[in-house]
């Protein structure tokens, strides 16, 4: 009975990782109605760009304030360039244009860096493990979920505290009205997408060493945070927020308990949500 | 142009191209007779698809789930069921499939757009867990091989594993269903569709019950996956996971998008091009993929209308005012 502490730790520590991807999902198909195929690709670019970092200067601390700038400026070149010009085309194509730029992230990523596995070797205090109230657990683990609150707070912080964060949730509400109030709405759609890109890459570089850092790992994390986020409503941080833990606590007594069950339970209990509430937990009701 | 007369045209043009399908065999090699057997299934699953994108406006990502559920069914079902037929194993696979596309299309329907498009993904992802973890019955990584029987027809014996034989079986079976869809599409109830995602809630007004059409052009969309799936699986004479995976879902997409969304044609085209394509580039370069991927975009910036309507806008500018007649267009 043991196991149990270090397997809701285990949840606690994906959900972390799942919030920062599934949240800017979830920002960008607030405010732009677009739901960024490509997101997880910036994850998994996220991990390889700091694979290659790591094996050049060996500084993990650097990658991780690196490869988030990095895909920043992917994010809103994306953006800027591609998304920008199918807008008026309508919802189909802004969906299969970060399609397309999915599946060629995808397959560069397996033309320059193999399409096998790799590992990352970290170094110093964070292979480790500490002693928790008589409980050994990885340091890495418990980094990651520290890394996790540390970047939702200071999301939190921007949104609800900075001029900025209320230009952003009033675009999430009407950004038809905030734009005839004289704010650059498309640097906004910029700036939120290469945001979301940036947090989502941050979630890759931190993923890596322990996930490993393969061409498949984008899609893995794609559908458990379109789950995330049809669980928790669409658009909604709160609902991101509360079906990551949900959704990170399941995987994790879900593979303890039912081990062969353990994959159908998330869409079981998607599939719950969605008869009683269509539109997700903190949805609003179309 | 009346309806009647693009009518006429389109059947003329289908029986052009259904004698150049019989014709053409006589001067191939088995390895061309293997890939035009492949673009015939895929055109299949590509015009499937498109019922739901370009007639219905609904964006599906994970269309695999029906082919590759076609595609395991006839597998598991030919190990398991001694001595069936060849017509026993298809049509035990189109039910199952057409029950999955009831279950799926019941729960996912109350959707449109985005959450549609991600709810058929998530889907799609879980027949894929269900695929690989339910080793017992489908094999998981290591797939399902089958022995095809032959077809005994009482006045012939139609040996099944000669490329040649399948080929026709594949044209005349999967050639009468695409025609079918066709029909379907100039049906009173195809219209419906066609009408639906012009304006939904006048079609509700005039008293149509358009979540009920929607059902059914998603079961029957379900239908038809299933049976290029299990053509599929009866033309390598094996199936494996890549089958149902996401990736299966991607290529039918790059498919449609390459041939075009906008006329009934356009899948077909797209199936043909990107099969050819990707024996042509993979010959040339392992990075194939990549290259698809460019091309995807490039459609989407430049040519959102795909092949069949770049096609048509030439021949429309070389003829003057003149539709094609595989047209999706309401005014007739």
């Amino acid at each position: 009975m043991s196991d149990i502490p270090v397997f809701f730790l285990h949840g606690l520590v994906y959900a972390g990782l799942l919030f920062l991807v599934s949240s800017g999902l979830t920002l960008v198909f607030g405010i732009m109605n677009v739901l960024n195929l490509a997101h997880a690709a910036f994850y998994m670019l996220g991990a390889y760009f700091s694979y290659s970092l790591l094996h050049a200067t060996g500084n993990f601390w650097l990658s991780l304030i690196v490869c988030p700038s990095l895909l920043f400026l992917v994010g809103a070149a994306v953006e800027r360039f591609l998304l920008r010009r199918v807008h008026v085309y309508g919802h189909v194509q802004e969906l299969l244009i970060t399609f397309g730029v999915a599946y060629i992230i995808t397959e560069s990523v397996k033309w320059i860096w193999g399409n096998y596995p790799l590992g990352v070797n970290l170094g110093g205090f964070l292979t480790g493990s500490v002693n928790l109230f008589g409980l050994f657990y990885p340091v890495y683990r418990l980094f990651m979920f520290f890394c996790a609150i540390l970047i939702s707070l200071i999301m939190a912080a921007v949104l609800f505290k900075t001029k900025i964060g209320i230009i952003v949730r009033a675009s999430v509400d009407d950004s038809e009205m905030v734009n005839t109030l004289g704010v650059n709405v498309p640097l906004v759609f910029t700036g939120v997408f290469g945001f979301g890109a940036a947090l989502s890459g941050f979630a890759g570089v931190i993923a890596g060493p322990l996930l490993t850092t393969y061409p498949g790992m984008a899609a893995e994390i794609l559908v458990d945070a379109f789950v995330v986020i049809v669980i928790g409503g669409m658009g909604s941080l709160g609902g991101a927020l509360l079906a990551s833990l949900m959704i990170g606590e399941l995987q994790s007594f879900g593979a303890l308990l039912f081990p062969k069950l353990s994959l159908a339970l998330m869409y079981m209990l998607m599939a719950g949500v969605l008869i009683i509430r269509p539109s997700g937990l903190f949805g609003e009701e179309q | 142009m009346t309806k009647q007369r693009s009518h006429a045209y389109f059947l003329a043009w289908a029986i052009f191209i259904f004698i150049v399908g019989v014709v053409l065999p006589l001067g191939a090699r088995q390895y061309q007779l293997a890939l035009l057997t492949e673009m015939i299934i895929f055109a299949l699953f590509a015009v499937s698809y498109n019922l739901l994108l370009g007639y219905a406006g609904l964006l599906s990502f994970g269309h695999a789930m029906f082919f590759g559920l076609g595609a395991y069914t006839v597998a598991i079902v030919f190990n398991r069921i001694p001595g069936l037929s060849f017509f026993g194993a298809v049509i035990i696979s189109v039910m199952v499939t057409t029950t999955a596309g009831f279950a799926v299309g019941s729960l996912l329907l109350r959707h449109k757009g985005v959450p549609f498009a991600l709810l058929t993904l998530a889907f799609n992802a879980l027949f894929y867990a269900i695929a690989t973890k339910w080793h017992s019955i489908t094999g998981g990584d290591d797939g399902l091989s089958i022995r095809l029987p032959d077809i005994n027809l009482g006045f012939a014996h139609l040996k099944t594993t000669d490329i040649t034989v399948f080929y026709y079986i594949t044209l005349i079976i999967i050639g009468l269903m695409t025609l079918f869809c066709w029909y379907f599409t100039r049906t009173a109830m195809g219209q419906t569709v066609l009408l639906m995602r012009e304006n939904e809630e006048r079609m509700k007004f005039l008293g149509y019950n358009t979540n009920v059409s929607r059902l059914i052009l998603f079961v029957f969309t379900g239908f038809l996956a299933g049976l290029a799936g299990s053509f599929y699986t009866l033309f390598n004479q094996f199936t494996s996971i890549t089958a149902i995976s996401i990736d299966m879902s991607t290529i039918v997409v790059l498919m449609v998008i390459i041939g075009g969304t906008g006329s009934f044609i356009g899948p077909i085209l797209g199936a043909c091009v990107y099969i050819y394509l990707q024996d042509f580039l993979s010959d040339i370069t392992d990075r194939w993929p990549f290259i698809m991927g460019l091309i995807f975009v490039f459609m989407i910036l430049y040519v959102p209308r795909g092949l069949s309507g770049l096609i048509n806008s030439l021949i429309e500018r070389l003829r003057g005012r003149w539709h094609l007649p595989g047209n999706i267009e309401t005014e007739e």
